[in-house]
């Protein structure tokens, strides 16, 4: 991209990071009180919005209802007013129909169906805002909001995005680094097993350099693991404090 | 809005020419040296035309006209529930409104619109606290409301058009819901707007334009019906709701006869 | 509506809550309180303006983003305001897909036509260049949980994220009969909209033989028809809207409009205070958002 450094000389990133950098991530458990399980997530200027509902009864047709395992129910859509341009439709088009799949066959490898045969699990997630990194931030968020739902998981999910400026990995990509045009590598692994969930890949990236950038995006889903878990644990141990002092 | 791919359409993005036309004498006072143009008071409405039982197909029906205001219903069932998911023990209504496509200065689409769409929510809420729905349990009655004319007030003329079309289908109720409107000018109030005299906000840029439709149940004395529009004061909005509920009043005994008078022919 | 299906017995415990008039409802507020409500605004940094608003377990963002356009031939020397609503699935799964689609029209049409005079908002400020260039700010709301009375909080927030709203400087270059123009860079050089007598919708929901204002979610259950009130601060009514498949008396509906004016102007107060004290407080103010 003409005019645009992604990658300065000095080795920092437009916004100051440096390759190996994540973008700040906050995030809370338990924000909404009618779901199952809910969460947050703030990526840099990414914010998702993530709410779980289930095990419960297949909803509408019972053709889906599968008799050996749950039914993972996703929907992804992004508030009108996330992006720069104002979208028209929430939901409903391509992109978001791509990413509800890829949610799907997300969560379908980390939870554990075979639990809760003939019933459904919702998994809703809603983009507030978005700059980059729109699939990780709701894998995430949603992650969690399975978690604070008690959901049974093989692992938390993280994902992580990975672009390739300059001879350079870089991790977690923003909006501005997304357009860029350079390849983007999203991954999506349980930490613990260090399992692929899920990959891709879009534009050109030599093979070669493959390995390199999967390992930075590995690597960058393991941090993410890290902030996860510890909100989990201070989100859990916050709740049961409140439940002892009020016995 | 998705446009229908079965019918030729024109071209999308054409405008009616009676936006460019500028009539300024139109535009900047509704009353003619405190009278209406069309020469009525203040509080006298247009001459009314009923008639029930005008669709033979329909269980019901009726047709309304008041001047260049045209309004014909049709009421199907009660039948059967078509989807399953719309189960209920209580008797369900439906309504749908539409502009024909001519009836208006600017031309209306086939498929329901937005407006299209309100209006039909505004009649159902109108017309449901008349209908004895539990009388026909895990069925359905359908309402269709067709506007041929639009010249002022299709909402209010709907409701009495399809109240009457309801009684004249023989379906249950505790009454007939009459409509009426008023259109608030400053300190006059004008009952039964024409479609010139009619509330836009475009035009007006004081406080206290806007207008008022009520539905009525008279011998029960209930208003099934309030909607209003434009920013009016609090008196001046409630003196309108009860010139509207006189009006209602008035109008009242024309339904009755003509739907006696209806069923004598019938016999 | 998210319906969830309440015994009888429950409904009658509610209804007798309020007949009695004993401290009254279910949640031991009086007929005309409203429940704690938090407002914040400027939370998504997208938007010309946002405003996120929870009252009680009701939870609404709404986003408002200003783009150029073309005025519509009807009012060609004013801009355009444009309302949509999203009822997202986080709330309750029934709006999945495009099952929220009724209520979320419902609400939009609500908010139109509580805007649609030129005493709420002057629309005319928004134009460019007459019959070329206007400002159209897209209202979007997006309700994330539904905990009842839901039309209130989303004028509010509506309310709230039109102050939080800055629209930036244009300056328009006449050359030869070429229009042209000038967005202004400066971040800080903008044009804020006035608010000051835009309305707040207030729901009176007729309960046995009272009517309350904030009906939760268990209230509106048993509530057989409520009236919905467009109220400015000057105290005049920008839309009337009767609702449900009850039918009202009319000396009950005009208690309800003097409730709903005297409940609408403290409200219209209330929240301009709320927000010029947030205002007040200026860059300092960390936007919390979703993390509290």
């Amino acid at each position: 991209m003409a005019g645009l450094e992604l990658l300065s000389d000095q080795g920092f990133r437009i916004d100051g990071r440096r390759s190996h950098e994540l973008r700040k991530i906050q995030c809370r458990l338990g924000v909404f009180k009618q779901a199952d399980g809910s969460a947050y997530i703030e990526q840099g200027n990414t914010k998702v919005l993530a709410a779980v509902y289930g095990p419960h009864e297949v909803k509408g047709s019972r053709a889906k209802m599968l008799q050996d395992k749950v039914l993972v129910n996703c929907q992804y859509s992004m508030a009108t007013f996330s992006t720069g341009e104002r979208k028209r439709r929430p939901r409903g088009d391509r992109k978001s129909t791509e990413m509800t799949m890829h949610l799907k066959q997300t969560f379908d490898a980390a939870i554990i169906t075979n639990l809760y045969p003939r019933s459904q699990i919702d998994i809703y997630v809603e983009v507030l805002q978005s700059d980059g990194g729109n699939y990780c931030a709701s894998v995430n968020a949603a992650t969690l909001a399975l978690i604070d739902a008690g959901i049974p998981l093989k692992d938390y999910v993280c994902a992580c995005s990975a672009g390739f400026v300059n001879d350079t990995p870089i991790v977690d990509i923003s909006y501005l680094e997304e357009s860029g045009g350079g390849p983007e590598l999203i991954v999506t692994i349980l930490p613990k097993s260090e399992q692929i969930v899920f990959l891709e890949q879009n534009s050109r990236l030599h093979e070669d350099n493959l390995s390199k950038v999967l390992d930075v995006a590995s690597k960058g889903c393991k941090d993410i693991y890290a902030i996860l878990d510890r909100a989990v644990r201070d989100h859990v141990s916050k709740v049961s404090n409140v439940a002892n002092t009020t016995e | 809005m998705p446009l229908d791919s079965r019918r030729i359409c024109g071209p999308e993005s054409t405008q009616s020419p009676h936006i460019f036309t500028v009539n300024k004498d139109i535009k900047s006072d509704i009353l003619l040296n405190g009278e209406r143009k069309d020469g009525r008071k203040l509080d006298q409405i247009r001459p009314l035309f009923l008639r029930p039982g005008l669709i033979s197909q329909a269980k019901g029906s009726a047709y309304i006209e008041q001047n260049h205001t045209k309004v014909i219903c049709a009421v199907y069932g009660p039948r059967e529930v078509m989807r399953k998911e719309d189960f209920s023990m209580k008797g369900q209504l439906t309504c749908e409104f539409k502009f024909a496509t001519f009836s208006c200065k600017k031309k209306r689409q086939h498929q329901q619109d937005a407006e299209e769409k309100d209006l039909s929510v505004q009649l159902l809420e109108a017309l449901e606290p008349a209908v004895q729905l539990d009388k026909f349990p895990k069925a359905q009655v359908n309402v269709y409301i067709t506007v041929l004319q639009n010249d002022g007030i299709a909402l209010a003329a709907s409701i009495t058009c399809a109240s009457l079309a309801l009684a004249d289908a023989g379906i249950e109720m505790y009454d007939i819901v009459v409509g009426s409107s008023a259109r608030i000018h400053g300190d006059v109030m004008l009952v039964d707007p024409s479609e010139e005299e009619e509330y836009r906000s475009q035009d007006c840029k004081d406080v206290n334009e806007g207008k008022v439709v009520i539905g009525l149940m008279p011998s029960i004395n209930q208003i099934s019906a309030l909607t209003s529009k434009g920013e009016i004061d609090f008196e001046t909005i409630s003196q309108a709701i009860k010139t509207c509920i006189q009006t209602c009043q008035k109008v009242y005994p024309v339904l009755q006869n003509a739907l006696v008078n209806s069923v004598k022919t019938k016999t | 509506m998210a319906d969830v299906n309440y015994s009888e017995a429950e409904k009658t415990f509610i209804l007798h809550g309020i007949q009695d008039k004993f401290p009254c409802r279910e949640d031991g507020r009086g007929c005309e309180d409203y429940r704690h409500m938090e407002i914040e605004t400027g939370v998504v940094s997208n938007t010309s303006g946002s405003a996120r608003l929870r009252l009680a377990n009701t939870d609404i963002l709404v986003g408002v983003k200003a783009e150029l356009g073309v005025p519509s031939p009807e009012k060609p020397d004013s801009g355009c305001i444009e309302f949509f609503v999203d009822c997202s699935a986080n709330a309750t799964p029934e709006f999945e897909g495009r099952g929220g689609e009724e209520l979320a029209t419902e609400i939009s049409t609500v908010l139109s036509r509580c805007y649609d005079n030129s005493g709420c908002l002057d629309l005319k400020s928004l134009c460019i260049i007459p019959k070329q260039q206007c400002w159209i700010l897209y209202i979007d709301v997006l309700l994330l949980e539904c905990g009842g009375n839901l039309f209130d909080a989303a004028s509010i927030g509506v309310k709230a994220a039109l102050y939080n709203t800055r629209i930036p400087n244009v300056t328009v270059n006449q050359e030869d009969d070429e229009m042209e123009i000038e967005l202004s860079d400066d971040p800080y050089d903008v044009n804020r909209l006035d608010i000051s007598s835009s309305p707040c919708i207030v729901t009176l929901s007729k309960i046995g033989h009272y009517h309350v204002v904030d009906a939760s979610q268990k209230e509106e259950a048993c509530c057989l028809a409520r009236l919905m009130m467009g109220v400015t601060a000057k105290g005049t009514i920008s839309a009337l809207k009767k609702e449900g498949w009850g039918s009202l008396n009319p000396e009950s509906i005009f208690d309800m409009m003097e409730t709903g004016k005297k409940i609408g102007q403290v409200l219209n107060t209330s929240l301009l205070n709320v927000l010029e004290e947030e205002e007040k407080s200026g860059n300092k103010r960390k936007t919390v958002g979703f993390l509290k």
